[in-house]
């Protein structure tokens, strides 16, 4: 039955991009996520310094990038760029290694970092950053390359910039910067690319572009709620929802969301209490919470978990690839949050804090 | 009396090829089927690590028992 059922989609896709080659990518998947960085490490990374960690880190998967960049770089620049640069290439690698309607899903999933690496370019235009430190931020882990990218991030100007970028699909909207309203510019990004996600997925006809939505709607649905609190703690009314939250959550429809936003902050955490987000909030919401910290790592920490045991679930399809990218994200992002901070002498309990492991 | 003619031109020993020749080529035909995807994800899993190659390999080739009973059920028709 599964053959026919394959055999049927493969005739309708070979049309437009081929078919997909799940056996391979998933199985090369997982045991590029066997080569994470296990959950102990952390702490164990908690009690070196920086150059330790430094020579840590060039020892693991992360030896290549950490080698190459040890020429122009040292300390904590050396293991940000080393960082950056891994992610890039391994999620180019996924791109590449990849095929048909699989390989589609993974590139409109990845142009968030098209997106991150423009507004990185337009903000440091904004705020006069040297080009060595909007070079630094810069991610190539979408279809841009970091070639690419630093021939723009040298243009003079933010027009050069957007006049570079005028065969892509964000000119519509970059032909409305002005220089000031930069904020206006970057929600209208970041809702391009959900706009541009919900069109790949379409409505979703085969399996795997059912499960890529339900876990791209659950992800805009944690958005939404760290959305959410950080409105109610910032006491920012209900005047500029619209602008800030996104819409197409899996529980959360934006009409519900209307609703909550004004209620008071008790009532505000009891209407949270149906949707299934509670289990990861539970404990750490009170009316008198002051930090938000523990919320959004406890948030993201469910959003990781929920990709993992669906990637059980789901053995061959995009699941684990989403997995494999989400972890890896978080991976990069939690050696990232050690280093600046031993960097900066933050105290080790304000940087565990910060940790999702 | 052709259709008589007819059933004696069929050789039961050419009959017994055919079905022999069916027993081994269509099972070749299942565990090819089998076999791709598991290959494919072999080399997959292999190319981030190289020490897999023999828990690969093996796994490829666990489909080509059917073929062994293909190729079981031949030798026993013919």
């Amino acid at each position: 039955m599964r053959l026919f059922q394959k055999l049927r989609r493969k005739g309708s896709a070979a049309a437009s991009s081929g078919s997909s080659n799940y056996a391979y990518v998933t199985a090369r998947v997982r045991a590029m996520k066997s080569n994470l960085l296990p959950k102990e490490t952390y702490s164990r990374l908690m009690n070196m310094d920086l150059d330790e960690i430094t020579r840590f880190i060039g020892e693991t998967q992360y030896k290549q990038d950490v080698d190459e960049l040890a020429r122009k770089f040292e300390g904590v620049d050396l293991i940000e760029h080393a960082l950056n640069r891994n992610l890039a290439v391994t999620f180019s690698k996924l791109i590449d290694i990849s095929e048909g309607e699989l390989n589609y899903l993974i590139t409109e999933y990845l142009k968030n970092y098209d997106i991150w690496d423009i507004k990185t370019i337009l903000r440091g235009k904004y705020y006069n950053a040297t080009l060595e430190e909007i070079k630094d931020n810069l991610v190539s882990a979408g279809q841009f390359k970091y070639n690419f990218l630093s021939e723009i991030a040298e243009k003079e100007s933010y027009e050069q910039v957007i006049d570079a970028l005028s065969n892509t699909d964000y000119y519509p909207i970059l032909m409305n910067y002005d220089g000031t309203n930069l904020p206006d510019i970057e929600n209208q990004l970041d809702k391009l690319y959900y706009q541009r996600l919900f069109n790949a997925i379409g409505s979703p006809k085969s399996s795997d572009s059912k499960l890529f939505s339900k876990l791209i709607r659950t992800e805009i649905d944690i958005k939404n709620i760290k959305t959410m609190f950080r409105m109610k703690k910032e006491g920012v009314e209900d005047g500029e929802l619209e602008d800030l939250v996104l819409d197409g959550g899996l529980r959360l429809s934006l009409k519900e969301i209307n609703k909550m936003v004004p209620l008071p902050f008790a009532d505000f955490i009891n209407s949270l209490e149906k949707y299934p987000y509670w289990e990861a909030m539970s404990d750490l919401v009170n009316p008198e919470m002051e930090s938000l910290v523990d919320l959004e790592t406890s948030l993201t920490k469910y959003s990781i978990k929920s990709a993992a045991s669906f990637s059980h679930e789901y053995p061959l399809s995009i699941v684990p690839i989403m997995d494999y990218m989400i972890s890896k994200k978080n991976e990069v992002s939690n050696l990232r949050i050690i280093t600046r901070g031993k960097a900066v002498n933050l105290d080790d309990e304000i940087i565990r804090n910060q940790l999702v492991i | 009396m052709v259709g008589e003619e007819a059933i004696t031109m069929m050789d039961p020993a050419g009959l017994k090829a055919i079905g022999a020749g069916l027993a081994v080529g269509l099972a070749g035909l299942g565990s090819g089927l089998a076999e791709k995807d598991i290959g494919a994800a072999a080399v997959g899993a292999m190319a981030e690590n190289e020490a897999l190659f023999g828990k690969g390999l093996i796994l490829t080739v666990i489909p080509e028992t059917i073929v062994i009973f293909g190729l079981v059920v031949a030798l026993l028709i013919s």
